[in-house]
Protein backbone atom coordinates (compact mmCIF):
# COMPACT_ATOMS: atom_id res chain seq x y z
CA UNK A 1 0.00 0.00 0.00
CA UNK A 2 3.06 2.55 1.03
CA UNK A 3 4.82 1.30 -2.02
CA UNK A 4 1.30 2.29 -4.40
CA UNK A 5 1.32 5.62 -2.80
CA UNK A 6 4.77 6.40 -2.97
CA UNK A 7 4.97 5.76 -6.65
CA UNK A 8 1.83 7.29 -7.19
CA UNK A 9 3.16 10.67 -5.44
CA UNK A 10 6.36 10.52 -7.52
CA UNK A 11 4.54 10.26 -10.84
CA UNK A 12 2.48 13.29 -9.76
CA UNK A 13 5.79 15.34 -8.92
CA UNK A 14 7.38 14.08 -12.49
CA UNK A 15 4.54 15.25 -14.74
CA UNK A 16 4.37 18.80 -12.51
CA UNK A 17 8.01 19.29 -13.24
CA UNK A 18 7.81 18.58 -17.19
CA UNK A 19 4.73 21.13 -17.18
CA UNK A 20 6.24 23.19 -14.95
CA UNK A 21 9.48 23.55 -17.58
CA UNK A 22 6.86 23.35 -20.71
CA UNK A 23 5.48 26.33 -19.77
CA UNK A 24 8.32 27.92 -18.99
CA UNK A 25 9.88 26.82 -22.57
CA UNK A 26 6.98 28.70 -23.63
CA UNK A 27 6.82 31.71 -21.75
CA UNK A 28 10.57 32.11 -22.69
CA UNK A 29 9.71 31.97 -26.38
CA UNK A 30 6.15 34.37 -26.41
CA UNK A 31 7.83 37.73 -26.33
CA UNK A 32 3.83 39.00 -26.01
CA UNK A 33 4.43 40.18 -22.34
CA UNK A 34 6.97 42.98 -23.48
CA UNK A 35 5.31 44.20 -26.32
CA UNK A 36 7.04 47.48 -27.74
CA UNK A 37 5.14 50.48 -27.09
CA UNK A 38 2.51 51.52 -30.18
CA UNK A 39 1.71 55.03 -30.29
CA UNK A 40 -2.63 55.03 -30.23
CA UNK A 41 -3.97 57.97 -32.18
CA UNK A 42 -4.98 60.95 -30.41
CA UNK A 43 -8.67 60.84 -28.74
CA UNK A 44 -11.21 63.38 -29.68
CA UNK A 45 -11.22 66.16 -26.67
CA UNK A 46 -8.36 64.56 -25.21
CA UNK A 47 -6.05 67.01 -23.29
CA UNK A 48 -3.48 66.53 -25.43
CA UNK A 49 -5.47 67.39 -28.38
CA UNK A 50 -6.00 70.57 -26.62
CA UNK A 51 -2.45 71.09 -26.21
CA UNK A 52 -1.24 69.84 -29.41
CA UNK A 53 -3.92 71.93 -31.58
CA UNK A 54 -4.96 75.09 -29.88
CA UNK A 55 -2.60 77.78 -30.78
CA UNK A 56 -0.67 79.55 -27.97
CA UNK A 57 -0.27 82.74 -27.11
CA UNK A 58 2.28 85.19 -26.07
CA UNK A 59 0.52 86.89 -23.38
CA UNK A 60 -2.63 86.47 -21.43
CA UNK A 61 -5.67 88.53 -22.24
CA UNK A 62 -6.78 90.73 -19.57
CA UNK A 63 -9.88 89.34 -17.62
CA UNK A 64 -9.95 86.00 -19.55
CA UNK A 65 -11.87 83.12 -17.65
CA UNK A 66 -11.85 79.75 -17.34
CA UNK A 67 -13.74 77.08 -15.44
CA UNK A 68 -15.91 78.22 -12.33
CA UNK A 69 -15.86 81.47 -11.92
CA UNK A 70 -19.22 82.41 -10.32
CA UNK A 71 -19.03 81.84 -6.80
CA UNK A 72 -18.61 85.05 -4.56
CA UNK A 73 -15.62 83.28 -2.24
CA UNK A 74 -12.26 83.89 -4.49
CA UNK A 75 -8.21 83.53 -3.66
CA UNK A 76 -6.21 86.45 -4.87
CA UNK A 77 -3.47 84.67 -6.17
CA UNK A 78 0.22 85.78 -7.25
CA UNK A 79 2.59 82.98 -10.12
CA UNK A 80 6.00 83.53 -9.02
CA UNK A 81 8.63 81.31 -10.45
CA UNK A 82 11.30 79.84 -7.84
CA UNK A 83 14.65 80.36 -8.50
CA UNK A 84 15.79 77.80 -6.40
CA UNK A 85 14.03 75.06 -9.07
CA UNK A 86 11.18 74.25 -7.42
CA UNK A 87 7.74 74.00 -8.43
CA UNK A 88 5.66 75.40 -6.21
CA UNK A 89 2.86 77.91 -8.63
CA UNK A 90 3.01 80.76 -6.55
CA UNK A 91 1.28 82.60 -3.80
CA UNK A 92 -2.06 82.14 -2.73
CA UNK A 93 -4.48 84.38 -0.17
CA UNK A 94 -8.46 84.85 0.15
CA UNK A 95 -9.91 87.91 -1.38
CA UNK A 96 -10.46 89.29 2.22
CA UNK A 97 -7.25 88.74 3.56
CA UNK A 98 -3.36 90.36 3.58
CA UNK A 99 -0.80 88.75 1.99
CA UNK A 100 1.02 88.42 4.85
CA UNK A 101 -1.80 85.53 5.07
CA UNK A 102 -0.68 83.94 2.03
CA UNK A 103 0.50 80.65 1.18
CA UNK A 104 2.98 79.28 -1.15
CA UNK A 105 1.42 76.49 -2.91
CA UNK A 106 1.71 73.74 -5.45
CA UNK A 107 -1.67 74.13 -7.90
CA UNK A 108 -3.87 70.95 -8.86
CA UNK A 109 -5.32 71.32 -12.49
CA UNK A 110 -8.33 70.12 -13.27
CA UNK A 111 -7.76 69.02 -17.29
CA UNK A 112 -11.32 69.42 -18.73
CA UNK A 113 -12.46 72.39 -15.92
CA UNK A 114 -9.37 74.39 -15.21
CA UNK A 115 -5.90 74.69 -16.17
CA UNK A 116 -2.46 76.89 -15.29
CA UNK A 117 -2.59 79.85 -16.99
CA UNK A 118 0.82 79.04 -18.59
CA UNK A 119 -1.21 76.13 -20.65
CA UNK A 120 -2.52 79.17 -22.97
CA UNK A 121 1.46 80.57 -23.37
CA UNK A 122 3.91 79.47 -25.34
CA UNK A 123 6.30 79.93 -22.69
CA UNK A 124 5.85 78.26 -19.22
CA UNK A 125 6.97 81.36 -17.22
CA UNK A 126 5.07 83.51 -19.57
CA UNK A 127 2.82 84.50 -16.34
CA UNK A 128 5.43 85.29 -14.17
CA UNK A 129 4.57 87.74 -11.67
CA UNK A 130 0.99 87.79 -13.12
CA UNK A 131 -2.18 87.98 -10.87
CA UNK A 132 -5.48 86.20 -11.23
CA UNK A 133 -8.84 85.78 -9.34
CA UNK A 134 -8.73 81.83 -8.34
CA UNK A 135 -12.01 79.80 -7.83
CA UNK A 136 -10.84 76.80 -5.68
CA UNK A 137 -10.19 75.19 -2.88
CA UNK A 138 -7.39 73.59 -0.80
CA UNK A 139 -7.01 69.69 -0.85
CA UNK A 140 -6.56 67.87 2.36
CA UNK A 141 -3.57 66.07 0.78
CA UNK A 142 0.02 67.76 0.11
CA UNK A 143 2.36 67.72 -2.39
CA UNK A 144 6.35 66.48 -2.72
CA UNK A 145 8.41 68.55 -4.23
CA UNK A 146 11.31 66.10 -5.41
CA UNK A 147 12.96 68.88 -6.43
CA UNK A 148 13.82 70.48 -3.16
CA UNK A 149 12.47 68.05 -1.08
CA UNK A 150 9.50 69.75 0.78
CA UNK A 151 5.94 69.43 1.34
CA UNK A 152 3.45 72.07 -0.11
CA UNK A 153 -0.21 72.42 0.27
CA UNK A 154 -2.58 71.76 -2.39
CA UNK A 155 -4.57 74.29 -4.26
CA UNK A 156 -7.74 72.66 -6.18
CA UNK A 157 -7.98 74.76 -9.08
CA UNK A 158 -11.40 75.47 -10.64
CA UNK A 159 -11.17 78.32 -12.18
CA UNK A 160 -9.86 81.68 -12.77
CA UNK A 161 -9.98 85.15 -14.58
CA UNK A 162 -6.55 87.49 -15.07
CA UNK A 163 -6.13 90.85 -13.35
CA UNK A 164 -2.56 91.56 -14.66
CA UNK A 165 0.63 91.56 -14.16
CA UNK A 166 1.49 92.79 -10.66
CA UNK A 167 5.25 93.52 -8.11
CA UNK A 168 5.76 90.34 -6.37
CA UNK A 169 4.78 90.89 -2.58
CA UNK A 170 7.78 90.88 -0.27
CA UNK A 171 7.02 87.01 1.17
CA UNK A 172 9.42 84.34 1.35
CA UNK A 173 9.27 81.76 -1.52
CA UNK A 174 8.84 77.96 -0.55
CA UNK A 175 7.48 76.49 2.18
CA UNK A 176 7.49 77.80 5.47
CA UNK A 177 10.34 75.50 6.54
CA UNK A 178 11.89 76.06 3.91
CA UNK A 179 15.27 77.21 5.37
CA UNK A 180 17.39 80.84 3.92
CA UNK A 181 20.63 78.39 2.75
CA UNK A 182 20.12 75.11 2.97
CA UNK A 183 22.95 72.04 2.57
CA UNK A 184 22.38 69.31 0.59
CA UNK A 185 19.77 67.88 2.26
CA UNK A 186 18.41 65.23 -0.27
CA UNK A 187 20.05 66.67 -3.23
CA UNK A 188 21.81 64.43 -5.50
CA UNK A 189 24.38 66.72 -6.49
CA UNK A 190 26.02 68.72 -3.40
CA UNK A 191 27.66 71.83 -6.00
CA UNK A 192 23.62 72.45 -6.07
CA UNK A 193 21.99 73.80 -3.12
CA UNK A 194 18.94 71.52 -2.48
CA UNK A 195 17.64 70.47 -5.96
CA UNK A 196 16.97 66.76 -6.17
CA UNK A 197 17.11 65.18 -9.67
CA UNK A 198 14.39 62.51 -10.17
CA UNK A 199 13.62 59.79 -12.66
CA UNK B 1 -3.46 2.72 9.46
CA UNK B 2 -0.95 3.48 7.32
CA UNK B 3 -2.52 5.63 4.62
CA UNK B 4 -3.43 7.96 7.62
CA UNK B 5 0.04 7.92 8.46
CA UNK B 6 1.24 8.66 5.16
CA UNK B 7 -1.61 11.95 5.26
CA UNK B 8 -0.38 12.93 8.28
CA UNK B 9 3.01 13.06 7.20
CA UNK B 10 2.03 14.32 4.26
CA UNK B 11 -0.06 17.23 6.07
CA UNK B 12 3.02 17.87 8.79
CA UNK B 13 5.78 18.17 5.64
CA UNK B 14 3.14 20.74 4.06
CA UNK B 15 2.65 22.81 7.20
CA UNK B 16 6.64 23.10 7.12
CA UNK B 17 6.82 23.96 3.89
CA UNK B 18 4.44 27.17 4.63
CA UNK B 19 5.56 27.97 7.78
CA UNK B 20 9.39 28.58 5.76
CA UNK B 21 6.99 30.31 2.64
CA UNK B 22 8.26 33.50 1.28
CA UNK B 23 7.58 36.10 -0.54
CA UNK B 24 8.89 38.18 -3.58
CA UNK B 25 7.70 41.52 -4.03
CA UNK B 26 7.55 43.93 -6.86
CA UNK B 27 6.20 47.58 -6.46
CA UNK B 28 5.58 49.66 -9.74
CA UNK B 29 5.06 53.32 -9.36
CA UNK B 30 2.84 55.29 -11.98
CA UNK B 31 3.86 57.35 -15.25
CA UNK B 32 3.48 60.79 -15.44
CA UNK B 33 0.80 62.71 -17.45
CA UNK B 34 1.77 63.77 -20.99
CA UNK B 35 -0.33 66.60 -20.35
CA UNK B 36 2.35 67.71 -17.61
CA UNK B 37 5.47 66.81 -19.23
CA UNK B 38 4.19 68.37 -22.63
CA UNK B 39 6.86 70.76 -24.37
CA UNK B 40 9.52 70.30 -21.31
CA UNK B 41 13.06 70.01 -21.71
CA UNK B 42 13.43 67.14 -19.90
CA UNK B 43 10.08 65.39 -20.48
CA UNK B 44 9.16 62.14 -18.72
CA UNK B 45 7.16 58.88 -19.66
CA UNK B 46 6.62 59.25 -22.89
CA UNK B 47 6.22 55.88 -22.92
CA UNK B 48 3.30 54.61 -20.29
CA UNK B 49 4.79 51.11 -19.43
CA UNK B 50 8.34 51.80 -18.98
CA UNK B 51 7.90 50.63 -15.50
CA UNK B 52 5.87 47.84 -16.39
CA UNK B 53 7.81 46.27 -19.10
CA UNK B 54 11.35 46.62 -16.55
CA UNK B 55 8.42 45.27 -13.60
CA UNK B 56 7.82 42.53 -16.26
CA UNK B 57 11.26 41.30 -16.59
CA UNK B 58 12.12 41.17 -13.13
CA UNK B 59 8.52 38.97 -11.99
CA UNK B 60 9.55 36.64 -14.69
CA UNK B 61 13.16 35.80 -13.46
CA UNK B 62 11.73 35.57 -10.10
CA UNK B 63 8.70 33.16 -11.03
CA UNK B 64 11.35 31.01 -12.36
CA UNK B 65 13.95 30.97 -9.36
CA UNK B 66 10.80 31.08 -7.20
CA UNK B 67 10.64 27.43 -4.84
CA UNK B 68 7.71 25.61 -4.01
CA UNK B 69 5.74 27.65 -1.95
CA UNK B 70 7.22 31.26 -2.80
CA UNK B 71 4.69 33.69 -3.40
CA UNK B 72 5.19 36.45 -6.33
CA UNK B 73 3.51 39.33 -5.78
CA UNK B 74 3.06 42.23 -8.16
CA UNK B 75 2.03 45.70 -6.25
CA UNK B 76 1.21 48.60 -8.69
CA UNK B 77 0.35 52.08 -7.86
CA UNK B 78 -3.33 51.69 -9.99
CA UNK B 79 -4.31 55.52 -9.84
CA UNK B 80 -1.37 56.33 -12.06
CA UNK B 81 -2.11 53.96 -15.00
CA UNK B 82 -5.76 54.74 -14.56
CA UNK B 83 -5.03 58.43 -15.01
CA UNK B 84 -2.84 57.77 -17.82
CA UNK B 85 -5.70 54.91 -19.19
CA UNK B 86 -7.88 57.94 -19.31
CA UNK B 87 -5.50 60.29 -20.98
CA UNK B 88 -4.36 58.03 -23.64
CA UNK B 89 -7.93 56.34 -24.11
CA UNK B 90 -6.62 52.28 -23.59
CA UNK B 91 -7.42 50.33 -20.95
CA UNK B 92 -3.98 50.13 -19.43
CA UNK B 93 -4.96 48.13 -16.18
CA UNK B 94 -6.71 45.49 -18.28
CA UNK B 95 -3.22 45.07 -20.28
CA UNK B 96 -1.41 45.06 -16.93
CA UNK B 97 -3.79 42.51 -15.48
CA UNK B 98 -3.18 40.71 -18.45
CA UNK B 99 0.55 40.35 -18.01
CA UNK B 100 0.46 39.25 -14.37
CA UNK B 101 -2.04 36.45 -15.72
CA UNK B 102 0.11 35.35 -18.01
CA UNK B 103 3.17 35.38 -15.92
CA UNK B 104 1.07 33.80 -13.20
CA UNK B 105 2.11 36.24 -10.24
CA UNK B 106 -0.28 37.89 -7.96
CA UNK B 107 -1.06 41.39 -8.97
CA UNK B 108 -2.37 43.86 -6.07
CA UNK B 109 -3.19 47.29 -6.88
CA UNK B 110 -2.50 49.76 -4.32
CA UNK B 111 -3.94 53.80 -3.97
CA UNK B 112 -2.11 55.08 -1.11
CA UNK B 113 1.22 54.85 0.61
CA UNK B 114 -0.89 53.75 3.43
CA UNK B 115 -1.99 50.84 1.65
CA UNK B 116 1.26 49.66 0.50
CA UNK B 117 2.39 49.81 4.21
CA UNK B 118 -0.04 47.74 5.36
CA UNK B 119 0.26 45.18 2.65
CA UNK B 120 4.00 45.10 3.59
CA UNK B 121 3.41 44.66 7.45
CA UNK B 122 0.47 42.64 6.98
CA UNK B 123 -0.39 41.17 3.73
CA UNK B 124 0.43 37.91 5.11
CA UNK B 125 1.29 36.89 8.49
CA UNK B 126 4.84 38.06 8.10
CA UNK B 127 6.30 35.51 11.34
CA UNK B 128 5.46 32.96 8.83
CA UNK B 129 5.72 34.25 5.54
CA UNK B 130 8.95 36.99 5.47
CA UNK B 131 9.45 39.17 2.67
CA UNK B 132 12.41 37.14 0.77
CA UNK B 133 12.74 40.06 -2.07
CA UNK B 134 11.74 43.34 -3.15
CA UNK B 135 12.39 45.44 -5.95
CA UNK B 136 11.08 48.91 -6.50
CA UNK B 137 10.58 50.18 -10.33
CA UNK B 138 9.24 53.92 -10.76
CA UNK B 139 10.39 57.64 -10.06
CA UNK B 140 12.86 58.35 -7.46
CA UNK B 141 14.97 60.47 -5.94
CA UNK B 142 17.37 60.11 -3.45
CA UNK B 143 15.24 60.53 -0.62
CA UNK B 144 11.97 59.13 -1.74
CA UNK B 145 9.69 56.78 -3.93
CA UNK B 146 7.24 59.02 -6.14
CA UNK B 147 4.34 56.21 -6.91
CA UNK B 148 2.97 59.20 -8.59
CA UNK B 149 5.12 62.07 -10.32
CA UNK B 150 3.64 65.02 -12.77
CA UNK B 151 0.46 62.23 -12.78
CA UNK B 152 -1.94 64.77 -10.66
CA UNK B 153 -0.03 68.06 -9.61
CA UNK B 154 2.68 69.22 -12.65
CA UNK B 155 6.41 67.99 -11.35
CA UNK B 156 4.89 66.46 -7.82
CA UNK B 157 4.08 63.60 -6.29
CA UNK B 158 0.94 62.89 -3.77
CA UNK B 159 1.96 59.21 -2.88
CA UNK B 160 4.97 58.64 -2.09
CA UNK B 161 7.45 56.88 0.56
CA UNK B 162 9.82 59.10 1.93
CA UNK B 163 13.16 57.49 3.71
CA UNK B 164 11.35 58.96 7.05
CA UNK B 165 8.44 57.31 5.98
CA UNK B 166 10.42 53.79 6.30
CA UNK B 167 9.75 53.53 10.05
CA UNK B 168 5.89 53.03 9.01
CA UNK B 169 7.00 49.23 8.06
CA UNK B 170 7.63 46.90 10.15
CA UNK B 171 11.65 46.36 10.11
CA UNK B 172 11.16 42.59 10.90
CA UNK B 173 9.30 42.06 7.10
CA UNK B 174 12.30 41.53 5.02
CA UNK B 175 14.32 37.98 5.64
CA UNK B 176 17.98 38.12 6.79
CA UNK B 177 18.93 37.61 3.77
CA UNK B 178 16.41 38.98 1.54
CA UNK B 179 17.65 40.23 -1.70
CA UNK B 180 16.42 44.50 -2.16
CA UNK B 181 16.66 46.73 -4.54
CA UNK B 182 15.59 50.14 -6.37
CA UNK B 183 15.70 50.06 -10.04
CA UNK B 184 15.03 54.09 -9.96
CA UNK B 185 17.18 57.11 -9.90
CA UNK B 186 19.47 58.22 -7.30
CA UNK B 187 18.35 56.12 -4.78
CA UNK B 188 21.88 54.75 -3.84
CA UNK B 189 22.77 58.38 -2.75
CA UNK B 190 20.52 58.20 0.28
CA UNK B 191 17.64 55.51 0.47
CA UNK B 192 19.92 52.39 0.43
CA UNK B 193 21.16 53.75 3.71
CA UNK B 194 18.06 54.63 5.34
CA UNK B 195 17.04 51.25 4.48
CA UNK B 196 20.12 49.67 5.92
CA UNK B 197 19.71 51.21 8.69
CA UNK B 198 15.93 50.30 9.19
CA UNK B 199 15.59 46.32 8.15
CA UNK B 200 19.41 45.55 8.71
CA UNK B 201 19.50 44.27 5.09
CA UNK B 202 21.03 45.63 1.80
CA UNK B 203 19.39 47.41 -0.56
CA UNK B 204 21.14 48.50 -3.81
CA UNK B 205 20.59 51.63 -5.32
CA UNK B 206 22.02 53.74 -8.39
CA UNK B 207 24.43 56.20 -7.93
CA UNK B 208 22.92 58.81 -10.66
CA UNK B 209 20.09 58.30 -12.91
CA UNK B 210 18.69 55.29 -14.23
CA UNK B 211 17.16 54.60 -18.01
CA UNK B 212 13.87 53.29 -18.41
CA UNK B 213 13.22 54.56 -21.75
CA UNK B 214 15.18 51.40 -23.92
CA UNK B 215 12.64 49.31 -22.77
CA UNK B 216 13.55 46.17 -20.94
CA UNK B 217 15.72 46.44 -17.35
CA UNK B 218 16.45 49.85 -17.00
CA UNK B 219 20.14 50.38 -17.10
CA UNK B 220 22.68 53.35 -15.54
CA UNK B 221 22.17 56.40 -17.66
CA UNK B 222 25.44 58.09 -17.04
CA UNK B 223 28.95 56.58 -17.65
CA UNK B 224 29.59 57.86 -14.05
CA UNK B 225 27.20 55.76 -12.69
CA UNK B 226 27.10 52.71 -10.54
CA UNK B 227 24.93 50.48 -8.61
CA UNK B 228 25.87 50.46 -4.68
CA UNK B 229 23.83 49.02 -1.57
Amino acid sequence: MMTRFFLGAARLVLVGLLTASALRAQMAADTSVYKPPVAPPLQKGSPLDHLTNDPKLDTLPYGYKEGHTGGATYFIAHRHIDEMGGSGWGWVRKSDEDWGDAKWIALQEQPGLAVAPFRKLTHRDGDADWEFKFWGKFAPYKAYDPHLDEVLPVFVLEGYEVIGPEPAPNLKVGAPDRPEHRASGASSRSDRAIRTDID
Amino acid sequence: MRIIFALLVLGLATAGALAQSREDIVVTGGPALRFMEHGKDASHDFYWFNFIDGSTIRLKELKDAAKPGELVTWLVYEPGYASRAKELGMDLLSQIQAKATQLGVTLVYFHTKAELVSYLNRGHDRDQMKIASFDYFGHSNKACFLFDYSNMIDSMSVNYLHVRDLGLIDSDVLAKDATCKSWGCHSGEMYSQWWKSHFDVAMIGAIGKTDFSKGGEPVLSNSDGKWVQ
